[in-house]
């Protein structure tokens, strides 16, 4: 049995997980929701390294596959390196510098994610903490476009509505929790308040409540967006009396109407509350190291995300060089995918590009981008074969245990095969 | 007037980034040596004549005489007409993303539609679009205070999202919609639309958005009356009270629900 | 390797612009060697390689910093080269661009300035990350439950076993003091204005947190003292706070041969008057109390105009300045058990008047105290100004006519509020040998750095000024070029600047403090904390600590403890 085990994911990267394991194999996950568990156990996995030969993808060995897909990165002239979170950041540092040496575009699934959350960070900065801050004081809980009980399952009682902690002992008892959401959820019934808005009405609202908390409440009109007045400044008088109030918010804010702008605003308003009480706010990450890229491309090359590197310096700027700006725009010419599955995620025209170009995928399970895939390279799964690093929603960074053996190299080790076979298949520019 | 043609050879899928074709650069260059400026095939360095054919007067003159005429599809091509003081650039077709960034005089005239981030960061000169704009016309760079400061935008079509963003100074018209959140966190400058906007002026502290069709407006703004405008009768609104804005949004009707 | 011909100063070894040969071998400073690279230093100037003893470099809070800055980064940006990774970022660089640009300025070893123990991994992800330098990393103490527990208890010897496991539990070199007991109290919005406010839910005092630390730090014999960061930071009048913390810790006797605290960026903490209309540099203050004390040390905390990113974990400072500036951007970030932080984007102008006062009082702190051994050239990096800029600090340091030139660029009140231009005194190289490599060695007790003595680390600096030929005074824009790219850095005994530019990129090493406890104490401290994990923590106790993957290439420092 394997004690405080990281769960590969979910943002919330419960660390707490016990395994057990018998003659190199998992048989038992104890402790995890039902998503973690499935990932942990495990599933089918693509057997061997694939290149496509006449339209059929067919077994080859893994020094094929890294020098096909070196060949097909050389040969681009605008390549994307897309996924990452779901991989280790041991291997995103690997990506970068891949991503360097053929001068590309990298990005990670924020992009169809919270993308918009950091250009909204980028406008206004982010009143934060981290999760166990919560724990401790928040009695005012506001999730707005995020359904915790679905997407995020032990978030609730681990850090938010349920937690238990120094001065909360009596849990969700002792709080109260607001919903904003366009449609009853699992985690709206469970709220002591759920507003109900209309979808892409999401700016409009957070206007109107911050005119509330900044005290002008009296030019805001009787209804907002279809939603009452008085709804909404029972909303702000709850958020302004709170002794430590959280908003947590997922792609309900992040994708309907307005997208970054949403977020602003958000900060905005818990900036404003800020004035009368304590305040945080985080975006609820989707996968468990999206939060990781981030913080590891920062690092590396200034920005968290969307970086081209075509002309040998990092150059941002989402809307133009993200994984959905140079796929949609028919920029990108050939992809590598990566511990992401953008033919499931992407939008249809952005998959139609994937279609046109060289497909690169890197990944323990098939999925719809093997179909799209012309060079397959299996590799094993971080967080249960692979020991490595990963960040929280919140940025904390934890180490993933290794808790059995794969026949499959590591993200990080593939990626560096491919860089070696990059440096030695030469470079023209 | 010293008139330089440039002709895509090939039709272009990976973007071309050509900050070189600009009439501050091409004064001071023979055609031969214009054909040698560096340009960008996605990561690959080029000169201008590999992607295009450079034809025209050989006679050098100032930038401001210097006419460049753009022959063709130029919707990839990014980055052309950047920094430029003096002169003109026509193109005859469509215009990649990031044309006349930083431009601070000059003319750029498109014929057809432009991509985003027109006239980026503008402080002078004037922009003038027969098509559609695409997203950030006259916007600032991520992270940047300011936007447009100065300068003349004109679109006689419609524009994508975030018209506008962070305008500091000069003016932007458009004929047709102005997309969402037009003029968002302005700091002056003059935005009007002959079509309809989506919640312009989003924590606007100063300026001016007028919008001739249909406005939705954030519950922020305060209702201040009617004006007269160019013989239309506007509703007056001020904000964005939210950031304790002085900012004007008119709108000749309102998007009520 | 040997060095020939140039002009030495190694203060802490009494030498003073000696010509002298420097000799190299395996890494370290030599008597004699036979064999090896030979140099031509002529005539020019050798100093230890620099010891930068606080910025913030690497963690969340900085990284935060270049995520809100995209701006930022889009400065001073350089393509990778077959050597080289890309550079970006002027305030908040990137990895990369932090080595090479301290290496270019001749520094071997920086300090990251504050690490909360809970995110101590991700300050070692970054410095691993950083190329050439040595580095280390301070890990913060004074908002943590477990320090206030064992405070308020007086339980010192519990208090020393935290500590060392703390440092343990971050791979820390030292213990970093800020603001104490205020990062709790904006758990819930508040913060302290005085020594002996109490915090809430916890009944201590700054007091008694700052005493207590120090005992400790004193009771495990760190190299280095207790590194704080005042009450009340950026307020006007806070001398007088500075001054009663300098008293409440001067009977506390040192462990070892330094100071028994060290107060950073003391310009911060160097404010007169009572509200910014009647503040005033009373940097003379301070000045003259350091002359009259010897268990004090500070670092200057530098103001270079233009952009800055103010980074601290002083959060409730952060969200005043938000507040005061109408800043666009805020960042905070709470850490569970363990204090806060807070990033906001400056802009120092020369024609606000603050910021000229401000700028000013750096100077005077320098200037005033007699002692150079006591005052480390700094510009707490990036909230003061980038570290690019210290060659900056240098000119200004060495020349009284730089100086009028800058104030006459300034508002009046840096004549007014101020009396930098009544200074005449110009540091000379053997000063500014100690304050940036002899001094900031000693005050951190490493034993190997800041010196050039035999068995010293051969991290040498070789500028391009030949100190018998050059007037600093007039030439000041000479010795800040000079300094910017200098002629060689030498690290380990390796080349690794030539003429300006990065030539080998190795890794450097991160030292940090093992300090040794009684089996006894460290069993009462599990009991503690297993508790706080329990019910506290959101994570498990068996995931705290940084593991060894994160620190590749250690250099441990046996603390003797207790």
């Amino acid at each position: 049995m394997v004690k405080d085990v990281l769960c590969p994911f979910c943002g919330s990267l419960c660390d707490d997980i016990r395994v057990e394991i018998e003659d190199g194999l998992i048989v038992k996950v104890r402790g995890a929701c039902k998503l973690g568990a499935s990932k942990i156990k495990g599933h089918d996995r693509i057997k061997a390294p694939m290149v496509r030969k006449n339209g059929d993808l067919v077994e080859t060995t893994y020094q094929e596959a890294y020098d096909r897909a070196a060949q097909i990165l050389l040969e681009s002239k605008r390549p994307l390196l897309y996924g990452w979170c779901s991989t280790i950041c041991e291997a995103h540092k690997k990506g970068i510098l891949l991503a360097e040496e053929v001068a590309g575009v990298i990005d990670s699934t924020a992009t169809v994610c919270h993308g918009p959350s950091i250009i909204g960070i980028e406008e206004k900065g982010l009143a934060g903490s981290t999760l166990g801050q919560v724990k401790n004081r928040a009695d005012l809980i506001i999730f707005w476009g995020s359904n915790p009980s679905e997407a995020h399952p032990r978030h609730a009682l681990r850090y938010s509505s349920n937690a238990k902690g120094r001065f909360t002992e009596d849990g969700r008892k002792g709080r109260k929790v607001i919903v904003v959401d366009v449609r009853e959820t699992k985690t709206s019934k469970n709220a002591d308040k759920f507003l109900l808005i209309k979808p892409g009405s999401d700016y409009e609202i957070i206007s109107a409540l911050r005119m509330m908390v900044n005290g002008k409440g009296d030019v805001v009109p009787d209804t907002v967006a279809g939603v009452a007045k008085s709804a909404l400044e029972e909303v702000a008088e709850m958020a302004k009396s709170a002794k430590f109030g959280a908003l947590f918010f997922g792609l309900g804010l992040t994708h309907s109407r307005g997208r970054y702008k949403n977020i602003d605003n958000a900060l905005s308003l818990v900036r404003d509350l800020n004035v009368h009480t304590k305040f945080m706010v985080m975006p609820m990450r989707g996968h468990y190291n999206v939060t990781g890229f981030g913080q590891v491309c920062a690092w590396e090359t200034g920005y968290p995300m969307s970086v081209d590197f075509s002309r040998g310096a990092p150059y941002f700027n989402p809307g133009e060089t993200a994984a959905c700006d140079v796929l949609g725009n028919k920029e990108a010419d050939a992809l590598m995918a990566i511990a992401a599955d953008p033919a499931s995620n992407f939008p249809w025209k952005v998959v139609e590009r994937m279609a046109e170009i060289p497909v690169i995928q890197i990944d323990p399970f098939e999925n719809p981008t093997t179909l799209l895939a012309d060079v397959v390279i299996p590799s094993a799964v971080a967080g249960v074969e692979v020991e490595g690093t990963a960040y929280r929603m919140d940025g904390l960074s934890l180490r993933m245990k290794k808790l059995v053996d794969s026949t499959s190299p590591s993200d990080q080790e593939i990626v560096s095969n491919i860089i070696e076979s990059v440096r030695w298949l030469g470079h023209d520019n | 007037m010293r008139y330089i043609k440039i002709l895509p050879l090939q039709t272009f899928e990976v973007p071309i980034e050509a900050e070189n074709i600009c009439p501050d650069v091409f004064a001071d260059l023979t055609l031969s040596q214009i054909g040698n400026l560096e340009v960008w095939e996605g990561n690959r360095k080029k000169i201008i004549s590999d992607l295009f054919q450079v034809s025209g007067d050989d006679v050098l003159t100032s930038t401001k005489d210097t006419l460049v005429v753009l022959d063709g599809d130029f919707s990839r091509v990014k980055r052309i007409g950047e920094n430029m003081t003096a002169g003109t650039i026509e193109a005859k077709g469509d215009l990649g993303m990031h044309a006349g960034n930083n431009m601070t005089g000059g003319s750029l005239q498109v014929e057809g539609s432009a991509g985003s981030w027109l006239g980026r960061e503008m402080r002078g000169g004037l922009i003038v679009v027969k098509g559609n704009a695409g997203d950030y016309v006259g916007s600032g760079s991520r992270g940047e205070a300011c936007g447009m400061r100065g300068g003349d935008i004109r679109i006689e079509g419609s524009t994508g999202d975030y018209l506008g963003e962070h305008m500091c100074g000069g003016s932007i018209m458009v004929n047709g919609d102005g997309g969402d959140f037009p003029g968002a966190s302005n700091r002056g400058g003059f935005i009007v639309i002959g079509g309809d906007a989506y919640l312009p002026g989003a924590e606007m502290a100063s300026g001016s958005i007028v919008v001739k069709g249909k406005a939705r407006v954030l519950p922020s703004y305060q209702y201040q009356g009617l004006v007269g405008f160019q013989g239309m009768t506007l509703n007056k609104y001020l904000g964005d009270l939210a950031d304790n804005g002085k900012g004007n949004v008119y709108a000749a009707s309102i998007d009520v629900e | 390797m040997i060095i020939k011909g140039g002009i030495v100063y190694d203060p802490a070894n009494d030498i003073l612009g000696e010509e002298m040969d420097l000799c190299i071998e395996n890494g370290k400073i030599v008597e004699d060697t036979k064999e090896g690279e030979v140099i031509d230093a002529r005539g020019l100037l050798i100093m230890p390689g620099g010891v930068d003893g606080h910025a913030h470099i690497a963690g969340a809070k900085v990284n935060n910093g270049r995520i809100m800055r995209p701006e930022d980064s889009r400065q001073y940006v350089e393509p990778r080269t077959k050597l080289l990774r890309p550079c970006t970022g002027y305030t908040v660089p990137n990895c990369y661009a932090i080595g090479y640009r301290y290496a270019r300025m001749g520094y071997t070893m920086a300090f990251e300035a504050a690490t909360p123990i809970l995110e101590a991994r991700h300050t070692h992800e970054e410095l691993e990350e950083i190329p050439i330098v040595d580095k280390g990393a301070l890990t913060l103490f004074g908002d943590n439950w477990e320090v206030f527990d064992c405070v308020r208890e007086g339980d010192m010897d519990k208090l020393a076993a935290f500590v060392s496991w703390g440092l343990r539990a971050s791979r820390g070199y030292g213990v970093k003091v800020v603001n104490p007991g205020g990062g709790e109290c904006w758990g819930y919005g508040g913060n302290v204005s005085a020594l002996d406010d109490t915090v809430p839910n916890f009944d201590v005092t700054p007091r008694e947190i700052i005493r207590g630390l120090t005992t400790a730090n004193e009771m495990l014999k760190l190299p280095h003292s207790i590194h704080l960061h005042t009450n009340n930071l950026g307020k006007p009048g806070n001398y007088a706070t500075t001054l009663e913390t300098l008293e409440a810790v001067k009977d506390i006797i040192p462990s070892r041969d330094r100071q028994v605290v060290h107060i950073t960026h003391m310009q911060f903490s160097a404010y007169g008057g009572t509200g910014w209309p009647d503040f005033k540099s009373e940097a003379p203050a301070i000045a003259d109390y350091f002359n009259k004390h010897d268990h004090a040390t500070m670092d200057m905390g530098q103001l270079i105009f233009g952009s800055a990113t103010t980074m601290t974990a002083d959060a409730p400072l952060e969200y005043n300045n938000a507040r005061l500036l109408h800043a666009a951007q805020w960042s905070n970030h709470d850490v569970e058990l363990e204090g806060s932080s807070g990033v906001v984007p400056l802009l120092y102008l020369r024609q606000s008047p603050v910021n000229a006062v401000q700028w000013a009082i750096g100077l005077e702190l320098a200037l005033l105290t007699e002692s150079p051994w006591k005052v480390v050239m700094t510009t707490d990096h990036p909230n003061g100004g980038p570290f690019v800029n210290y060659p900056e600090v240098i000119a200004l340091l060495m020349s009284a006519p730089k100086r009028d030139e800058e104030m006459a660029t300034l508002h009046p009140w840096v004549s007014s509020r101020a009396i930098l231009a009544t200074v005449d005194r110009e540091m000379d190289w053997g000063e500014v040998a100690v304050m940036t490599r002899a001094g900031p060695a000693k005050i951190l007790g490493l034993e190997n750095k800041g010196h050039l003595g035999s068995g010293a680390d051969a991290d040498v600096t070789i500028i391009g000024v030949k100190p018998h030929e050059i007037d600093p005074s007039k030439d000041h824009h000479k010795i800040k070029e000079a300094f910017s790219r200098v002629k060689y850095t030498i690290k380990d005994g390796q080349v690794v600047v030539r003429d300006g530019e990065v030539v080998a990129v190795p890794q450097g090493r991160t030292y940090w403090v093992d300090a040794s406890v009684p089996l006894k104490q460290a069993e009462r401290l599990q009991v503690d904390l297993a508790e706080k994990f329990a019910k506290y923590y959101s994570i498990q106790q068996s995931n705290y600590m940084v593991q060894d993957a994160y620190v590749t290439n250690p250099e441990v420092i046996e603390a003797e403890g207790f």
